[in-house]
C-alpha cells in the first residue's frame, strides 16, 4: 500500500510539473536562506491574490472556451466598489467608533466587490457573449477574444468617464501592528488578504467538487455537447460560470484595495501577472492555476531581488515565450487546447 | 493569354488603375485626399496634424488587416513593432548622424527581421496562442525600452531629429499619404496573386491547406515579415514626425486601437480599414475636442463600436459596402464602383 503511493508519488515527482514544482521549492527555499525568509513570505502573499484572479481566469477558459482580456477590468470594478463601501463605514466609525464593525467592515466590503464583479460579470455574459454565441460559433475563441478587449476598452474610459483619473485608495483595512513571520514584519492587511484568499479558494473548490452546481461545471468544461445531454442547462452554467469567475476578480481587487489603489488602468498589472499564470499552467486548468500563481509570484519576487525592480516585467514575459515555444499546453497540460486552436 | 490580350485592351488610365489595384472611386478618394488640406476648413495646422494621425492609422490598420484578415492571426504586438522601427531609426540618427530618410528604411528592416523572428516563433502555434505570442513579446519590448535608459531614455522620452525643417505639417501629411498607398498596392498586389489565396487557406483551416499541398510554414513567415516591415517604416515615420518617442507608444491600447479600425472597416477587405480611419478619427476627435468635460467619451464609443460590429455585422464596413453599393444600375456608377471588367 505504502509503496504503492510512494511509486506513484515518485512518477508525479518525475514529470515535467513535477520537476518543475520541485525545482521551484527548492529554489525559493535557497534564496531565502542566503537572502533572508522575506522572500519565501512575499512570495506566499503575493502568490495567494494572483491565484484568485487566476482561478477565475482558467474557469473561464476551461467551461466557456473564453480568452478573457478584460480581466483586470472586473479586478478594478472590486476595487472600486470596495473603496465606495469602505470610505461611508469608515467615516461612520471615525464619528461613532465599534470595534466590531471595524473589524468586519473590510469584509463587507470585499463581499459588495464580489457581488458587484459577479453582477458585472452576469451582465456581459448576457448582453454580449450570449449574443455573439446565438449569432455565430465560427471562429468562437478568437472573436470573443476580440470582444473582451472591446469590454475592456468601454470599461476603462467609463471608469474615466464617471469616476475620474484620480487615485482612490485607503491606506489599511485593518488597524494594529503588523504580525511578524520568520522575522519578517508582515501588515496586518496583507496577511488578513492572505488569509481571505485561502479561504474562497477553499470554497471554492469544496464548491467544484462537492456539489451538484460545481459537478455540472466541470461536466460542461469537459463536453458541451455530453453536459447538454444529460440534461445541465447549459446557459445557466454559463452564466454562473461568468458570475463566480468576475466575482473571483472582484474579490481579489477588493482585497488588494491598500496594495493598489483604484483608477482606470489599474486591472493591467494583474491581467497580465494572471495570463502569465494561465500560461505557465496550461489554459483551463483550474487546480494548476493555483500552483502556478505561486510559482509566477516567486518569480516575480527573485527578479525584484537579483536583477532590480522594473525587470519583474520582462523577464518573467520572456520565460512564457519559451513556455509558449516549446511546451505550449503548459506545464500541468490543459484538456481544451484542441479546442483554443482554433 | 486571354487575360493578356484583355489587358492591353484597356487604355492607360485603368492599366494604372489596375497596377495600383486601385478602383476608380478609390482613385478619387485618393486625389480629394490630397487636395483636402489645401481647401479651407481644413487647411488649418492643427486639422492637417490629425489628417497625418488618421492617414498613420489607416495605414497601420492595412498592414495589420494584411495578417489579421488573411492567415487570421492577430498581431497583437503591433504597436510594439511599429515602435521598434521608431525606436531603431531615431537611435540611429541620434547617434550615428545618418539621415532620417535612410535611418527609417533600417528601422523598417530590423523590425522586418523581427517579424521573421515571430513568424518562426509562433509557427507551431494558432490561434489565440499566436496572437498571446505576439502580445507578450509587445509586453517584453516595451518593458526593455522603459528600462533600457542608456539607450531610449526610458520614459523620459527619446528627441528625435525629424523629417523636414519647416515647422509646417504639410509635407509630413503627403508622405504619410504615399507610405499608405505603397502600404496598399504592396500588401493588395501580394493578396491577389496566388499567394493571396495560400494565405487565406492557410487562415481558414490549416489542415486543409496542408492537405493541399500548402506550405504554412513559408507562407506564415512571408506574411509576417512583410507586414512587420511595413508597420516598422510607419513607426520611422511616427518617430520623425511627432519628434519625440516614449515606451507608451508601444501600449497595448495602441494596437486595440488599430484593431478597432481595421475590423470595423471589415476584416480581410485591406481598403475597408483605410477608408473607415478618415471619418472615423475624425468624429472621434470632435467628440474629444467638443464634449471635453466628457473625458473618455470617445473611447467609449471606440469599445462599443467594436463590440457592435463583432456581434451584429462581423464583416464591417467593406461587406455593408460590397452588399449594397458594389453593384449600382447606373453604368457610370458601376465603372466607377467596379473599374473596367478585364477579361
Amino acid at each position: 500500500m505504502i509503496t504503492e503511493y510512494l511509486k506513484k508519488l515518485y512518477e508525479t515527482i518525475r514529470s515535467v510539473a513535477g520537476i518543475t514544482v520541485v525545482l521551484a521549492i527548492v529554489v525559493a527555499i535557497l534564496s531565502s536562506i542566503f537572502r533572508g525568509p522575506y522572500i519565501i513570505v512575499n512570495t506566499v502573499v503575493t502568490g495567494g491574490m494572483l491565484a484568485l484572479m487566476s482561478i477565475g481566469l482558467a474557469l473561464v477558459f476551461g467551461v466557456m472556451n473564453v480568452a478573457q482580456f478584460a480581466h483586470g477590468e472586473y479586478f478594478m470594478i472590486g476595487s472600486l466598489t470596495a473603496y465606495y463601501t469602505f470610505i461611508p463605514i469608515e467615516r461612520y466609525l471615525g464619528a461613532n467608533p465599534n470595534a466590531a464593525l471595524s473589524f468586519l467592515a473590510p469584509l463587507v466590503s470585499i463581499l459588495a466587490a464580489f457581488c458587484m464583479g459577479a453582477l458585472m460579470g452576469v451582465l456581459s455574459e448576457k448582453l454580449i457573449f450570449y449574443n455573439l454565441r446565438k449569432r455565430s460559433r465560427t471562429n468562437w475563441v478568437m472573436n470573443s477574444f476580440l470582444l473582451t478587449v472591446g469590454i475592456s476598452v468601454l470599461l476603462v474610459n467609463g471608469h474615466q468617464l464617471i469616476f475620474g483619473t484620480e487615485l482612490k485608495g485607503i491606506v489599511r483595512y485593518w488597524t494594529g501592528r503588523p504580525f511578524c513571520i520568520m522575522d519578517v514584519f508582515v501588515s496586518r492587511d496583507r496577511c488578513y488578504a492572505f488569509i481571505l484568499s485561502v479561504l474562497v479558494i477553499g470554497l471554492f473548490w469544496l464548491f467544484m467538487k462537492a456539489t451538484r452546481t460545481g459537478r455540472a461545471i466541470r461536466a460542461v468544461s469537459q463536453d458541451e455537447t455530453g453536459a447538454q445531454m444529460v440534461g445541465i442547462d447549459l446557459s445557466g452554467i454559463q452564466v454562473l460560470t461568468m458570475a463566480l469567475s468576475c466575482g473571483l476578480a472582484g474579490i481579489a481587487g477588493a482585497s488588494l484595495l491598500f496594495m493598489f489603489p483604484s483608477y482606470p488602468s489599474v486591472g493591467l498589472d494583474p491581467l497580465y501577472m494572471s495570463w502569465f499564470v494561465i500560461i505557465l499552467a496550461g489554459m483551463g486548468n483550474v487546480l494548476g492555476a493555483v500552483v502556478g500563481a505561486f510559482m509566477v509570484a516567486l518569480l516575480k519576487v527573485l527578479t525584484m531581488e537579483y536583477i532590480g525592480s522594473g525587470w519583474d516585467f520582462v523577464v518573467p514575459t520572456a520565460l512564457i515565450m519559451l513556455i509558449l515555444i516549446f511546451k505550449p499546453n503548459g506545464i500541468f497540460g490543459s484538456d481544451v487546447r484542441g479546442v483554443l486552436e482554433q | 493569354m486571354q487575360t493578356t490580350k484583355a489587358k492591353s485592351e484597356l487604355n492607360l488610365f485603368d492599366r494604372v488603375l489596375d497596377l495600383l489595384s486601385l478602383k476608380p472611386l478609390g482613385a478619387i478618394g485618393l486625389v480629394i485626399l490630397v487636395i483636402l488640406p489645401l481647401v479651407p476648413p481644413f487647411n488649418q495646422e492643427y486639422l492637417i496634424r490629425w489628417l497625418c494621425a488618421a492617414a498613420l492609422i489607416a495605414a497601420a490598420s492595412v498592414s495589420f488587416d494584411f495578417t489579421a484578415g488573411f492567415i487570421n492571426i492577430v498581431n497583437f504586438g503591433y504597436y510594439a513593432i511599429v515602435g521598434l522601427g521608431g525606436y531603431t531609426s531615431a537611435i540611429l540618427v541620434d547617434r550615428f548622424g545618418i539621415s532620417p530618410w535612410i535611418g527609417i528604411f533600417v528601422g523598417a528592416l530590423s523590425a522586418g527581421l523581427l517579424g521573421f523572428f515571430l513568424g518562426i516563433v509562433t509557427l507551431r502555434l494558432r490561434g489565440i496562442f499566436a496572437a498571446v505570442m505576439a502580445w507578450f513579446m509587445g509586453l517584453a519590448l516595451m518593458g526593455l525600452a522603459t528600462k533600457a535608459v542608456w539607450l531610449t531614455r526610458g520614459s523620459l522620452g527619446l528627441r528625435v531629429e525629424r523629417l523636414f525643417d519647416s515647422p509646417s505639417n504639410l509635407p509630413y501629411y503627403y508622405v504619410i499619404l504615399a507610405m499608405m498607398l505603397v502600404t496598399y498596392v504592396i500588401t493588395k498586389g501580394v493578396t491577389r496573386s496566388d499567394m493571396g489565396l495560400a494565405f487565406k487557406a492557410i487562415g481558414q483551416n490549416m489542415d486543409a491547406a496542408r492537405t493541399s499541398g500548402i506550405n504554412p510554414v513559408y507562407y506564415r513567415i512571408v506574411n509576417f515579415t512583410l507586414s512587420c516591415t511595413l508597420a516598422g517604416l510607419l513607426g520611422g515615420f511616427y518617430a520623425h514626425y511627432y519628434g519625440i518617442l516614449t515606451p507608451e507608444m508601444m501600449h497595448t491600447s495602441k494596437t486595440v486601437e488599430v484593431l478597432a479600425v481595421a475590423y470595423i472597416g471589415g476584416r480581410g477587405s485591406l481598403w475597408g480599414g483605410a477608408v473607415v480611419a478618415f471619418p472615423f478619427i475624425y468624429a472621434m476627435e470632435m467628440v474629444r475636442s467638443s464634449l471635453s468635460n466628457l473625458p473618455g467619451l470617445n473611447l467609449i464609443l471606440y469599445g462599443l463600436l467594436l463590440i457592435l460590429v463583432m456581434i451584429y455585422y462581423s464583416g464591417g464596413f467593406a461587406a455593408f459596402f460590397q452588399q449594397h453599393f458594389s453593384k449600382p444600375k447606373n453604368i457610370i456608377l458601376y465603372y466607377l464602383v467596379n473599374g473596367k471588367k478585364t477579361a
